[in-house]
């Protein structure tokens, strides 16, 4: 049996202090195969993206069991979550959050540079294959959001990651670019079966998605097909 | 270069008014220390050569415990078996004509050359030719001296000129290289005596000893012999409280200097906060975050130091004057010369600009290791965890408050101790800043919103909500402005006790003579004596003696005039007091009391010419004319213990009811006037005491305005911060319908509304700093009270330098809304 890339167990997360419990996840259980894109749905504070850092290890959970890639989150300490984000993991944020004193080509060679695998030529490769050849040397704010979420892809997959989480990656798009950047990333996704992690609102992302998953008050729902989104 | 790095750096020029701002902070405080530490270093270096050079060869001194000695104890030492060479010498002060103090040295040409070999290599011409004429008139002319070539070149004399002084006009007939830089002029011994009426005395007499204890064993009774080690440590000693102060006030501006790499390396965290967590999120490991933030701080310290360097070094060039002169005015004659320019002190500033910026880099840099990825990213480090960051901060204040209390109160600590305390109070107080702004912003909202309406409401707002910056900003310029009333407070105080001492102590009519520059003949002093109708004619004299090993001042009175005509400060009783002096007493003054431990009724021992003497000690009183300790005695026992004639001044009282006031004061000045003697009255002795004092506290002034300056950057740079960070919220505001008048007026309110804050909590700590100065700082140095005067003059300035700076720093920030806000729109990146 094929190990899942991602198991979650029985996982707690509380940001409730001064006595009070106040938890964003409720012995959330999850399990993503190698290679799936997935959609994640919820609500504005229903756990998503506290979810997102905990697999990502950039949070401690209250309480369960998070396994990446057949690994133990916490007891692979700080040293190892650092290891993991630089050279398993990729991300995409829905405010892109590219560093603005460096370039397009800048950030995306950053990645590799974290991970140990300078190589320009895998930057330009990258960008080329996100549509920005010969913008290269432009700075963030000399890009429109389209573009600036493109260097955000090329910069999440040039270093090859097994997973990529994307979180709201249209959010701060309209429509069409939005669509634009959903195909791309899931286009590139499968052609390196990466798998895809998306939290999401947009019912778009449904089109691109294998799974789709739906959270509800800290907890994951299993859904069937995206109708219930669409309505 | 890693990306990393590259990625932090690359903020440097992007902002780079801010980074110039930054820079700029950064090299005012290192310049305030070079130039300080440079100058003082100078000063002292100056004079240890001037000494080793007078000394030249020679292994000890000789000379009376106090005023000249008889030249007729020459053959005496000419025939002592331990002595292998002599030289008698006379050491003097001469006031040339256009007002400049340099030494004159009488010496014996034949003599000296083997004490001080260089003094003879005398050049008498232009050329290397020498006149025989020009050498013999040195002997022969009692009007000849020789002059040393730095100061012949910068007055413009040639041998055969003539230069103009107080004493009359003297002929230039040679000049000698000068090594020290101490302005010196030489004449043959007996014309000195002519000169300066020491005929058939000396003041000292230059020694090569072949056995120091036996020479010691026959010459000890009435005699103060000192090696040449022992001199120079006399000479150190008297400036060990001026040094510390100094040292003091140097270190002063370097904390503020760190205060300020620190408050930039915050802005740094605060701005750099969302980056790292974007890095942390990409892999970045904490030390590649660590290296990236450390580098951009060191660029700015080393850069901004070796400015410092620069700018310290030309500092030193107005301190050294300042510092030359103050230790001339107070101690003794020196007149040193700026540094050479030297490499290092561009290192000396890079090095302390790259130290300051560690260890003001060093708490910032923890707190960004310490940044959690997940809410750096999410904006959410807000003001709840400012406000508990406050606290914590606040805690840690306390401590180091109550540590530093602890540190002040023990008596008798050195004062490096002391002075710790006090820097802990002002780091301790700088902790509690963040706190005090939260208690104070309901206050502080009420009086931005009645000067600017719903800007300054917004701009309380936004002071209150970024406590990171804000908090720190503030801190710095409440240092600053805190050093500006304590020491204000403090200067402003030690002069008012001045004036009052003088009013108690100096009060005769007129001054005949001057310290050090004209002594009034005892003749003359007597022909006064005989006027009729003068109420009294006080003889005065004031020598350096040692006090065991240790320098201080004895003074020569008249104790029936001054008890008649002065109303002493007693620390008790009152002119009863002078009764114990006129019976062979002493009376001291409070510094001489602390220091040693002397009290009423004690006995103290001073060497006399027939050897030890004791004195019993009938009353102390206050004293600032030496903080080494002045010893006060009539001047019969003064003749009988030292045999000293020389009398410094003379001071003339006149009843003020006399009818003949006008006629009598006239006919002083006219019989002084006949004798080449000069005259000052009491309002214009007052006067230039006074002015010695502004001189010497210039240095201080210098050091006040510095360290506003460097706070002031501060402030700039935090209002710079707030302006380019903001950009969304512009965009917001204008979004809303705010003008760009409203948002300028809004960005001078935050300014203002800084300043107003700093000011607010510096009119505690200022006042705090100020008592601490005069009751512990002083007492401990000086071993003087000074009286607390309140006044309200610092306060004004440091309000009137508060407004002028918060305004000054917002002006560029309120240029930039006015050319940009007009653009501004909401942008998500």
């Amino acid at each position: 049996m094929v190990q899942p890339i991602i198991r979650i167990v029985d996982l707690w997360k509380d940001f409730g202090g001064d006595g009070t419990f106040s938890p964003a996840l409720r012995g959330t259980n999850l399990e993503i195969k190698s290679g799936e894109i997935v959609a994640l749905f919820g609500k504005s504070g229903s756990g998503k993206s506290t979810l997102f850092n905990l697999i990502a290890g950039l949070d401690h959970p209250t309480r369960g069991r998070i396994e990446v890639d057949g690994q133990d989150l916490v007891a692979l300490g700080e040293k190892g979550r650092t290891g993991l984000r630089r050279s398993r993991l990729g991300f995409v944020f829905q405010f892109f959050n590219l560093l603005p004193t460096l370039t397009a080509f800048e950030n995306t060679f950053l990645s590799l540079e974290l991970a140990d695998r300078p190589d320009p030529v895998v930057a330009l490769t990258a960008l080329k294959e996100v549509g920005l050849q010969g913008k290269e040397h432009r700075y963030p704010h000399e890009l429109s959001g389209g573009e600036q979420q493109r260097v955000a892809v090329a910069r999440a997959m040039v270093k090859r990651p097994s997973i990529i989480l994307a979180d709201e990656p249209t959010g701060n798009l309209d429509t069409t670019t939005g669509d634009q950047i959903l195909r791309l990333l899931t286009h590139r996704c499968r052609e390196s079966r990466t798998t895809l992690m998306m939290a999401t609102h947009s019912p778009l992302t449904c089109r691109y998605a294998t799974r789709v998953l739906q959270m509800v008050d800290g907890l994951i729902l299993e859904e069937a097909s995206c109708q219930e989104f669409n309505r | 270069m890693k990306i990393v790095t590259r990625s932090f750096l690359r903020y440097l020029p992007r902002r780079f008014s801010l980074s110039l701002l930054q820079l700029l902070g950064v090299a005012c405080g290192v310049a305030a220390v070079v130039g300080m530490t440079l100058a003082a270093r100078t000063a002292l270096t100056s004079f240890a050569q001037a000494v080793e050079f007078l000394r030249g060869k020679a292994t000890h001194s000789i000379q009376r415990p106090a005023g000249p000695m008889s030249e007729g104890l020459l053959t005496k030492l000419a025939h002592d078996s331990a002595v292998e060479w002599f030289s008698p010498a006379i050491d003097r002060r001469l006031r040339l004509g256009h007002g400049e103090l340099v030494r004159l040295l009488g010496i014996d040409p034949f003599l000296d050359r083997t004490i001080r070999p260089e003094l003879s290599r005398v050049r008498t011409s232009e050329t290397r030719s020498s006149h025989p004429e020009t050498a013999f008139s040195f002997l022969l002319d009692d009007r000849a001296v020789l002059v040393d070539r730095d100061l012949a070149a910068e007055l413009g004399l040639t041998v055969g000129q003539r230069i103009e002084t107080l004493k009359g006009s003297l002929l230039v007939t040679g000049t000698f290289p000068n090594p020290s830089g101490e302005p010196l002029i030489l004449m043959d011994i007996a014309h000195a005596q002519k000169l300066y009426g020491l005929e058939g005395q000396v003041d000292r007499v230059d020694l090569i000893l072949s056995n120091e204890s036996a020479f010691r064993s026959r010459w000890k009774d009435g005699f103060l012999i000192q090696s040449g080690r022992q001199r120079s440590g006399t000479f150190s000693a008297m400036l060990d409280a001026y040094r510390l102060n100094l040292e003091a006030l140097s270190l002063l501006a370097l904390f503020v200097g760190i205060f300020l790499i620190y408050n930039t390396a915050m802005f740094a965290v605060v701005s750099r906060r969302r980056d790292a967590g974007i890095l942390r999120c990409l892999g970045a490991k904490r030390y590649e975050i660590v290296v990236a933030f450390l580098t951009e701080i060191l660029i700015l310290g080393v850069i901004g130091g070796a400015l410092g360097g620069l700018i310290g070094y030309f500092l030193t060039r107005l301190l050294t004057g300042l510092i030359g002169s103050s230790i001339s005015n107070l101690y003794f004659f020196l007149r040193p010369e700026p540094p050479a320019w030297s490499y290092w002190i561009l290192i000396t500033g890079i090095f302390l600009g790259f130290a300051a910026s560690l260890l003001g880099a060093f708490v910032p840099l923890v707190e960004l290791i310490r940044t959690d990825p997940v809410k750096a990213l999410s904006g959410r480090v807000g003001s709840g965890q400012n406000v508990r960051k406050a606290r914590k901060t606040a805690v840690a204040g306390l401590c180091v408050l109550a540590a530093s209390v602890i540190l002040l109160i023990p008596r008798k600590a050195h004062i490096y101790v002391s002075f710790t305390g006090i820097f802990g109070i002002v780091v301790g107080v700088s902790l509690l800043t963040g706190v005090a702004l939260v208690q104070l912003s309901p206050a502080l909202k009420w009086i931005l919103y009645r000067l600017g309406k719903l800007p300054g409401k917004v701009a309380a707002g936004n002071i209150r909500q970024n406590l990171g910056r804000t908090g720190v900003a503030i801190a710095a310029f409440m240092v600053a402005l805190s050093m500006s009333i304590g020491l204000g407070s403090m200067i402003g105080s030690f002069r008012q006790s001045l004036i009052w001492w003088m009013d108690t102590q100096i009060r005769a009519d007129l001054y005949v003579g001057k310290i050090d520059e004209a002594e009034v003949p005892e003749d003359f002093y007597e022909e006064l004596q005989k006027i009729p109708g003068l109420g009294g004619v006080h003889p005065y004299r004031n020598v350096q003696v040692m006090y065991g090993d240790t320098p201080v001042y004895v003074s020569a009175i008249d104790a029936s005039v001054l008890q008649r005509y002065t109303r002493f400060g007693w620390l008790s009783g009152g002119n009863e007091n002078w009764e114990a002096v006129k019976r062979g007493g002493v009376i001291i003054s409070e510094s001489f009391s602390r220091r040693f431990g002397v009290q009423s009724g004690d006995t103290i021992v001073l060497q006399g010419i027939h050897g030890p003497t004791a004195f019993s000690v009938g009353a102390i009183f206050y004293d600032y004319t030496t903080e080494h300790g002045l010893v006060m005695m009539d001047r019969l026992t003064f003749l009988h213990v030292f045999g000293d004639r020389t009398i410094n001044n003379v001071g003339i009282f006149i009843d003020p009811n006399n009818p003949r006031r006008e006629d009598l004061l006239s006919l002083v000045k006219q019989k002084a006037r006949e004798r080449g003697l000069p005259v000052v009255t009491q309002a214009g002795l007052h006067a230039s005491i006074l002015d010695v004092f502004d001189t010497t506290f210039a240095i201080t002034r210098s050091m006040r305005a510095i360290a506003i300056v460097v706070a002031f950057f501060g402030i700039a740079g935090a209002l710079l911060t707030f302006f380019m960070e903001r950009r969304r919220e512009f965009g917001i505001y204008r979004a809303l319908g705010f003008s760009t008048g409203q948002v300028a007026r809004l960005t001078l309110l935050e300014g203002l509304g800084m300043g107003m804050v700093s000011y607010l909590l510096s009119l505690v700590v200022g006042t705090l700093l100020a008592v601490l100065l005069i009751n512990v700082i002083n007492l401990r140095s000086f071993h003087w009270t000074i009286f607390f005067h309140p006044a309200f003059e610092p306060y004004v300035l440091t309000a009137v330098t508060a407004i002028m700076a918060s305004i000054g720093a917002a002006v560029y920030p309120i240029w930039k809304v006015w050319r940009t806000y007009p653009q501004m729109q909401i942008r998500e990146e």
